[in-house]
């Protein structure tokens, strides 16, 4: 079986400064990976290179996304081939109202797809329908993107994304940063919702307590740069209880 | 110094027993009034970028032309049918309407839809001696002593058009008044217009131009308007036009009490427009609002000069201007508010922003409040900034390609100013050349 996302050797940069110093990783269909890492670590560009932020340049390796080179795409092609980033600071958008915004982005990938753009009716049943998984009030249909929303309706706002583009790999960015513990549980009850055997997710953080709500399949921990220990999701417990400096220790004896 | 060519055109042009005046028994208002227009434009002379009021207006590539002077007469004909495309499009996007055009110079107004209690005339000198309401509009509210080219309009004007909405009439239809001139030299141009609004009377009046031939068209264009107790008049100034139109324009609106005066600039289109708008308020419960959109590209030139006078307490003016500038086009907005020592509870606030689509688009922006009342509430602002790259890259991240983004954007940018245009058709013509000139026209479906 291809798996859906192949990372080998990357390497990325942003101004000259080397960020990324060769991350490999490989995620199977139906599968949940973690990666958590102390601040600075890359978690964060790691998931800004795979939805082609362009401020980072790639300057070896490659991904293989679905077994295309993902890095030849361009960020809109990439989330119309079924990647999706969910933000750690969703973006205001004024005057663009919420529905209009998820309406013209899911129409894009249903063309791209050769499907004809959803009957308004039907679209606005699915909206409603895919709001209610992250408990959001439709009344935020009609309201300015993002505009004025608190931390954890926008974080909510992206699940809801999420659920409507259907996205084959989800790479959450810090989504439990700023959450409240209610807010937590509805963002990774919606997630888990959208679980399914032939999706995954990537989901970055830097605290262990939203992998109570989204159970991992593999844990993996980034330090300057490159994956310095996976394990299962108990390695995650292990570094609630004794931190990062251990690994960053281990890796030092190891380079 | 040797006189401009334009001056000396104009000298050319007023008939010398108008110019000396001297038989005062055959000496009329109209000729009165031409005298004075042309000795201030004789002493104004053309402008130049040292003039405050003229800073960044740049008259210098085409105002010492050979202009040909076509002046405005009335005729008989039958409306002719070939007409320009913009003005086709701005007709069409009105749907049923009232139509005045001048086809070069030719005054083809049909009026077999014009409702009882609307009147259409033509300005005369017999109608400035005789009716009282034009005889106090025509120079009352135009800058004659300030501005040159209302004084080269004032000094040419034979003939104009008179709006004159009888009290309590709705105008169902809008009003459309285009200037449609073929120019295979340079020509000048000079249409006076004169809205006479009475007591409770409401209507839309729009005002475009349109070139053809190639050759310069500068099109001086003044309009003055007198809006009675509880009239509501919306004023539509539309510059959609080709490279060869250079257009100024003066609009003056005198308000009375519980009126409205509404005005919309929007240049959509045009190489050069210079607007200047004042409106004053002149008793207690007069409203203006303020409305401008300018969609500039290569090296298009929109410059609006708006003036608000709080003359009486209890007034309330709206102001929004917004500009989106590509290649290396120049906007300019100059907004002044005047607020009179008697004119306490006044509400004025005005604001101004930019978005600069090209690097080389400049943008010029100075807000002047003058503000002699203490009891008032007034602001204003002005922004000007770039499309935010990180919102470009959250739409493409959902699969909106960056062209569609930045329309998308530009479109929330001037939605807040085109919902202001309450003439549907029109506000959707607006919206369809944005989408054009950001060739993004599949948002629009």
């Amino acid at each position: 079986m291809t798996p859906l996302l192949q990372i080998t050797n990357l390497h990325a940069s942003i101004e000259d400064r080397e960020i990324l110093k060769g991350i490999d990783l490989t995620v199977n269909a139906g599968e949940v990976h973690a990666i958590m890492g102390p601040n600075g670590s890359g978690k964060s560009t790691l998931a800004s290179v795979l939805a082609g932020r362009e401020d980072y340049s790639v300057t070896e390796g490659s991904v293989l996304f679905n077994g295309k080179e993902l890095m030849e795409l361009s960020p809109e092609e990439r989330s119309r081939e079924g990647l999706f980033l969910a933000f750690q600071y969703p973006v205001e958008i004024p005057g663009v109202s919420t529905a209009n915004f998820v309406k013209t982005a899911v129409n894009e990938s249903r063309k791209h797809r050769g499907q004809e753009p959803l009957e308004p009716a039907a679209f606005l049943a699915l909206m409603r329908e895919r709001m209610a998984l992250v408990e959001m009030d439709p009344s935020f249909l009609q309201r300015s993107l993002n505009e004025g929303f608190s931390g954890g309706e926008k974080k909510r706002n992206e699940i809801f994304q999420m659920a409507m583009l259907d996205p084959v790999l989800a790479v959450l960015d810090e989504t439990d940063s700023g959450l409240d513990i209610d807010a937590l549980r509805i963002v990774a009850s919606g997630v888990n919702a959208l679980r399914r055997a032939d999706n995954a997710t990537i989901v970055i953080t830097h605290y262990q307590r939203l992998l109570d709500h989204i159970v991992p399949d593999y844990v993996h921990v980034l330090w300057n740069g490159r994956i310095v220990k996976s394990g299962d999701k108990s390695l995650a417990l292990e570094l609630e209880q004794r931190g990062y400096d251990w690994l960053k220790q281990e890796a030092a004896v190891e380079a | 110094m040797s006189t401009h060519p334009l001056v000396e055109l104009a000298q050319r042009l007023v008939p010398a027993h108008v110019v000396s005046g001297d038989v005062e028994s055959s000496d009329g208002r109209l000729d009165a009034l031409r005298r004075e227009g042309l000795r201030e434009f004789v002493r104004m002379g053309i402008p130049t970028t040292r003039h405050e009021e003229w800073k960044y207006t740049n008259l210098f590539p085409f105002i010492g032309l050979d202009y040909s002077y076509v002046p405005v007469r009335w005729s008989a004909r039958a409306a002719s049918t070939d007409a320009r495309t913009s003005m086709t499009e701005v007709a069409s996007a009105l749907g049923q309407h009232i139509s005045i055009r001048i086809v070069d110079g030719v005054v083809e107004a049909n009026l077999t839809n014009v409702p009882d209690g609307v009147d259409i005339l033509e300005l005369t000198s017999d109608i400035v001696e005789n009716d009282k309401d034009v005889a106090r509009t025509l120079g009352s509210g135009a800058p004659i002593g300030s501005h040159p080219f209302v004084a080269l309009n004032t000094a040419l004007l034979e003939s104009g058009i008179v709006i004159r909405l009888r009290k309590g009439v709705q105008c169902e239809l809008p009003i459309h008044l285009s200037v449609e001139t073929t120019a295979n030299a340079s020509t000048l141009i000079a249409p006076r217009l004169l809205i006479i609004a009475e007591e409770g009377a409401e209507a839309d009046i729009i005002h475009s131009s349109h070139t053809s031939g190639g050759a310069t068209v500068l099109d001086v264009t003044v309009v003055e308007a007198s809006i009675a107790a509880t009239a509501h008049i919306r004023f539509y100034k539309i510059a959609d036009d080709s490279d060869a139109s250079r257009s100024i324009s003066s609009v003056t609106a005198d308000v009375h009490r519980d009126a409205t005066f509404t005005s919309h600039a929007l240049s959509i289109g045009g190489r050069f427009v210079r607007n200047d708008l004042a409106i004053r308020l002149c008793e207690p419960s007069s409203q203006g609002f303020l409305y401008g959109v300018s969609l500039l590209a290569q090296s298009e030139y929109t410059d609006n000069h708006t003036v608000v006078d709080h003359m009486v307490p209890h007034c309330h003016s709206e102001e929004l201007y917004k500009g989106i500038y590509d290649g290396s086009s120049t906007g300019v907005f100059n907004g002044k508010i005047y607020v009179r020592p008697q004119a306490q509870k006044t509400t004025a606030y005005q604001s101004n922003h930019t978005l600069l689509l090209s690097s080389k688009a400049q943008v010029q922006a100075k807000p002047q409040l003058e503000i002699w009342a203490d009891d008032v509430k007034c602001s204003h602002g002005a922004t000007m900034g770039q499309v935010d790259d990180e919102a470009i890259f959250y739409f493409r991240s959902r699969g909106i390609d960056e062209a569609t983004a930045k329309a998308l954007l530009t479109y929330a940018f001037v939605s807040e100013v085109a919902e202001k245009i309450s003439l549907e058709g029109l506000r959707e013509l607006v919206m369809r050349r944005i989408a054009r000139r950001l060739s993004a026209e599949s948002i629009l479906a």
